[in-house]
């Protein structure tokens, strides 16, 4: 499958451990320096599993709040992109609970064709309108682990090693969650099938 | 399933990749205004200690009023003429619509600034976006209501409650900010309606008038 391959190991290469030192005695360049190497991933992801860019927004923010004022407590043990995506995947998980009660009442103004715009760029064969509503819906219904697991690995390239690292499971866990979103897909789409095939 | 429909299947996906919540290019990303608020938020104490003593001395009276209360709670309960008069007020303390316990003047203030404030949003923003520092105020509010949150007053089943709806509705205010959108109007009718269903502005000043009403 064709990703769009934001892993973790593209991580820009910066020292961080000094970086790091640097921000906690206070360095605001250190602390911009080290925003920059991950921002946009951090953004990205949340994007993803907001589909709303004020929260995207709000959420990166939180992360990075949350990050530099426990920073001291990162050791080092895993590399730092996965600690703060493990707190990005936290950070909204959690503040989502609160907004799905927002968005009950926003779906009215949701507006599907901004948000699924058409594709085709590339030549794939253009996928029924109804059909890619249909699977966007189906993926906002997954169970939130699921979810999560199957934005991280199929919508944004993350690896199975990577995933269970953030959200802190054991790599089998991580497949078996893959396994189980994309069976609830094709289970959600199967009265699509004989289009399939057509 | 055939191995056609896995193909399609996967075609599906890779166009889930492409369109499903597509976030914006890089060069899109609120990335500089992000870091300007996560700069004062997490290095304001080099930058604004003003600023950050203030906010310092508003927890700080937060903190204090909520041991005050505690101890008027202590010192009422342990009187009976006091405990007398609690019952009788009991049912205008109920756990879905407000605080449980007796409030500090600190946290009685804040929610009757808090109700203030959203009494005056729509006048606000009939006459469009509103006012920078009504926004100001609004984010200050949105804070304050967090670090409450967060606090020992959140553990107030009633208070915790109200606080909640009351985030929420700051947020969706806060967000008026930002977004210029031509649903404004939508967002402000949602925000009304929020603040509708969930009795947010009486349960606001019935709560703030609590403090004054037990004095």
């Amino acid at each position: 499958m064709t990703r769009t391959a934001f892993a973790l190991q593209t991580t820009p290469k910066v020292n961080e451990p000094e970086l790091i030192a640097r921000v906690l005695a206070g360095d605001r360049l250190a602390g911009r320096e080290l925003y920059d190497a991950h921002a946009p991933r951090v953004f990205r992801l949340a994007y993803r599993l907001t589909g709303d860019a004020e929260l995207a927004r709000e959420f990166t923010q939180d992360t990075f709040v949350r990050a530099f004022h426990r920073l001291a407590d990162f050791r080092g043990d895993a590399a730092f992109s996965t600690w703060i995506h493990r707190i990005t995947v936290t950070v909204v998980a959690n503040a989502m609970r609160k907004v799905r009660r927002l968005r009950e009442r926003e779906t009215d103004l949701t507006d599907l064709d901004s948000a699924h715009p058409a594709s085709g760029k590339d030549g794939s064969r253009r996928i029924d309108p109804d059909l890619r509503e249909r699977l966007a819906k189906a993926i906002d219904a997954l169970p939130e682990i699921y979810r999560t697991t199957l934005i991280m690995h199929d919508l944004e390239g993350y690896t199975h090693t990577e995933i269970a690292a953030v959200l802190g499971v054991a790599e089998g866990t991580c497949k078996s969650r893959l396994s189980a979103a994309r069976a609830q897909l094709r289970a959600a789409l199967a009265d699509f099938a004989k289009e399939y095939e057509s | 399933m055939t191995d056609n429909n896995r193909d399609r299947f996967d075609e599906l996906l890779e166009d889930a990749a492409r369109t499903y919540n597509r976030p914006p290019d890089e060069r899109q990303m609120p990335l500089d205004d992000i870091w300007n608020a996560v700069e004062v938020q997490a290095f304001a104490p080099a930058r604004r200690p003003a600023r950050f003593t203030q906010w310092l001395r508003i927890a700080a009276a937060l903190v204090i009023g909520v041991g005050i209360g505690r101890l008027s709670l202590f010192t009422a309960t342990s009187r009976p003429t006091t405990s007398v008069a609690k019952v009788d007020s009991a049912p205008r303390n109920q756990v879905a619509n407000g605080p449980t316990q007796p409030l500090d003047p600190a946290t009685s203030r804040y929610l009757g600034q808090a109700a203030a404030l959203l009494i005056a949003l729509p006048a606000e923003t009939n006459v469009g976006r509103p006012d920078e520092s009504f926004i100001k105020r609004a984010n200050e509010l949105l804070l304050t209501t967090r670090l409450l949150l967060d606090s020992e007053s959140g553990s107030d089943p009633g208070l915790r409650n109200l606080l909640e709806d009351l985030e929420l509705v700051l947020v969706q205010v806060v967000r008026l900010e930002k977004e210029r959108s031509p649903s404004r109007r939508t967002e402000m009718e949602l925000i009304q309606q929020a603040l509708d269903q969930r009795d947010v502005i009486p349960r606001l000043r019935t709560a703030a008038s609590e403090y004054a009403a037990d004095d």
